[in-house]
């Protein structure tokens, strides 16, 4: 095959599976916008004449966008913090460093993800409830804690492989402290890794429906998947406000993700490198 | 300061080789986490399994294996059960192939590509409710995108109920998990690609290796340390995905789309059958853990020239 043939091939290839993915965002932003009264006829022409913010202004009317916008950013920040340092601490003791049962053990917390969510939401329900979390954002990010942390550490996997041999020998041979190693060696030469892992950490807070939607009952705590999930069952056909609502749940995130996201492709990628 | 720098050298050393407790220092606390939110709620639900609780709370009385007995006598379980295998089945074909293409073309160098590389994940980073949303409408029978198109090209002289006939409920909502997780797995797969040395490929090409040889010669070994982590633990989340599902169809029409986690969630909150629902979800755990160990001793590892793993 000539090169100009394979180049257009490779495109075809990369603008289909672009399409695939970005396409059904954009005709569902564009619904947004559009009235009720059209968004239930068939067909794909679009009235540009009829745009309108009307489906947004019902969506304020009808939910706490705010406080649920604010709710998710507190749980989802918080969930990678504290997942990101467990997970850091947890990489450096199963890839740098050598004792019995590490293998085991790092085979033990990739087999967490055996257990359904469902079947720990029954009993976590109950626990929370014990100590009295029902109702609590904290409920919500001990549980993101727990389905993240396992995953980022292998996530960090590639760049702790990275690190010489020997690097902290060395620090320490130069007076370094235990904890000046970590923070001053290990974790710069190991940034890109992390950033991977807490925009996976962030983005799985961000999209959790499950959990949120059992331990959160009180309106002013609920998060923006489940408090925009509650019109799924009541605006069962209004498209207008559903559509809007889902565009209002998504942006945040997106525009997080034009910040950050090339991070986290450069975190999962650039450890790998040789 | 002398001696203290010896000491310290020695307990790195020690580290090292393993008679240190440095190292469950540092794991220790991600272990204990794991231990109170996984393993601890784990033993209750499995004492709730032995029990007739109904609603979430409730006083409720051992009774043995009885659940068992009625669960694993319930056609509703073991049609769940095939779902359930069909969902992670079916999932994994589409997704490794969507996957596959996708690094694979990105792999490659083009204009835009980091463009391509990050908005790939778009589909990922949604919240399941906009993804329920969003496809609901788009596959709606009367109104929706995707019947426009199937009944003006002519798939169908009908439009089709995606999410509302049992025929094709399953097969439309494993399609959308795989449309929204196969971007994430094409850039794991992708960063396996950017480790293989790039010297592997010279060297097949001056040998003659067509592009046919050197993917299952070159990039299928030098990948496999990626799709064994990959393979085990996306397995295990298909297994146990339960919100898509949910918002899509709620496990309908009439038990199409009713995984085992589906089952699981409306047994104990719509059924008020804690007991059972807890029962099935021992059986479910059981049933991944096996598959677990079976994997990780037939499933070969792949060679990594990092001490990684």
């Amino acid at each position: 095959m000539g090169y100009a043939v394979r180049q257009s091939l490779r495109y075809a290839v990369v603008v289909a599976v672009l399409g695939i993915v970005i396409v059904p965002f954009l005709w569902i932003f564009l619904a947004s916008f559009r009235p009720n009264s059209e968004l239930i006829q068939q067909g794909i022409g679009i009235n540009l004449d009829t745009l309108t913010l009307d489906n947004y202004r019902n969506l304020q009317q009808a939910a706490q966008y705010f406080t649920y916008l604010t709710n998710s950013a507190i749980v989802a920040i918080t969930s990678m913090v504290v997942s990101i340092t467990l997970a850091l601490l947890a990489a450096y003791s199963v890839y740098r460093t050598r004792y019995p049962g590490r293998r085991p053990l790092y085979l033990a917390l990739i087999i967490t993800y055996v257990f359904p969510g469902v079947v720990l939401l029954i009993p976590l329900y109950q626990l929370m409830g014990m100590v009295g979390l029902i109702d609590n954002l904290l409920s919500l990010i001990i549980v993101n804690v727990t389905f993240t942390a396992p995953f980022s550490v292998w996530l960090m996997r590639g760049f702790f492989g990275a690190i010489p041999a020997g690097i902290e020998e060395a620090a320490a041979i130069d007076g370094a402290g235990r904890m000046r190693i970590l923070f001053s060696i290990v974790l710069p030469l190991t940034a890109p890794g992390i950033a991977a892992a807490a925009i996976f950490s962030f983005v799985w807070s961000w999209t959790e429906y499950m959990f949120a939607s059992a331990f959160i009952v009180d309106e002013g705590k609920k998060t923006l998947p489940v408090g925009l999930g509650a019109f799924i069952q009541q605006y069962n056909i209004d498209w207008g406000i559903l559509t809007a609502a889902a565009v209002a749940t998504a942006v945040p995130v997106i525009v997080v993700f034009a910040f950050i996201g090339r991070y986290f492709v450069e975190g999962l990628t650039a450890g790998a490198e040789k | 300061l002398k001696a203290k720098q010896t000491s310290f050298r020695t307990f790195l050393h020690d580290a090292r080789t393993g008679s240190a407790p440095f190292g469950y220092l540092l794991v220790g606390p991600l272990v204990l986490w794991l231990v109170i939110t996984i393993a601890i709620p784990l033993i209750y639900a499995v004492y709730v399994g032995f029990t007739d609780a109904g609603i979430i709370g409730t006083e409720a009385d051992f009774i043995g294996l009885e659940n068992y007995a009625t669960v694993l006598g319930d056609a509703e379980f073991r049609s769940a059960f095939g779902k359930s295998l069909i969902w992670a089945v079916g999932g994994a074909v589409v997704q490794t192939v969507l996957a596959f293409a996708t690094a694979l073309a990105l792999n490659q160098a083009f204009r835009g590509r980091r463009f391509a590389r990050t908005w790939i994940i778009l589909s990922w980073i949604i919240p399941t409710i906009v993804i329920a949303i969003l496809w609901r409408w788009m596959l709606n029978a009367s109104y929706g995108i995707i019947n426009f198109f199937v009944t003006t090209v002519g798939i169908s002289e009908t439009p089709i109920d995606f999410l509302g006939s049992p025929k094709w409920a399953l097969p439309t909502v494993i399609v959308i998990n795989a449309w929204r997780w196969f971007p994430f797995l094409a850039l794991l797969i992708l960063a396996g690609l950017q480790s293989i040395p790039g010297e592997l490929y010279e060297a097949a090409r001056v040998d003659g290796a067509n592009a046919t040889q050197r993917f299952f010669n070159i990039t299928m070994p030098q990948l496999q340390p990626v799709l064994y982590v990959v393979g085990l633990i996306g397995t295990l989340w298909a297994f146990n995905i339960f919100d898509v599902i949910w918002l899509l169809t709620q496990g309908g029409p009439s038990g199409a789309t009713q995984t085992l986690p589906v089952m699981i969630y409306d047994r104990a909150f719509n059924g008020f059958a804690m007991g059972e629902a807890s029962a099935i979800s021992v059986l479910l755990c059981a049933f991944l853990l096996i598959f677990s160990v079976l994997y990780i001793m037939f499933v070969p590892a792949g060679e990594s020239d990092t001490e990684v793993f």
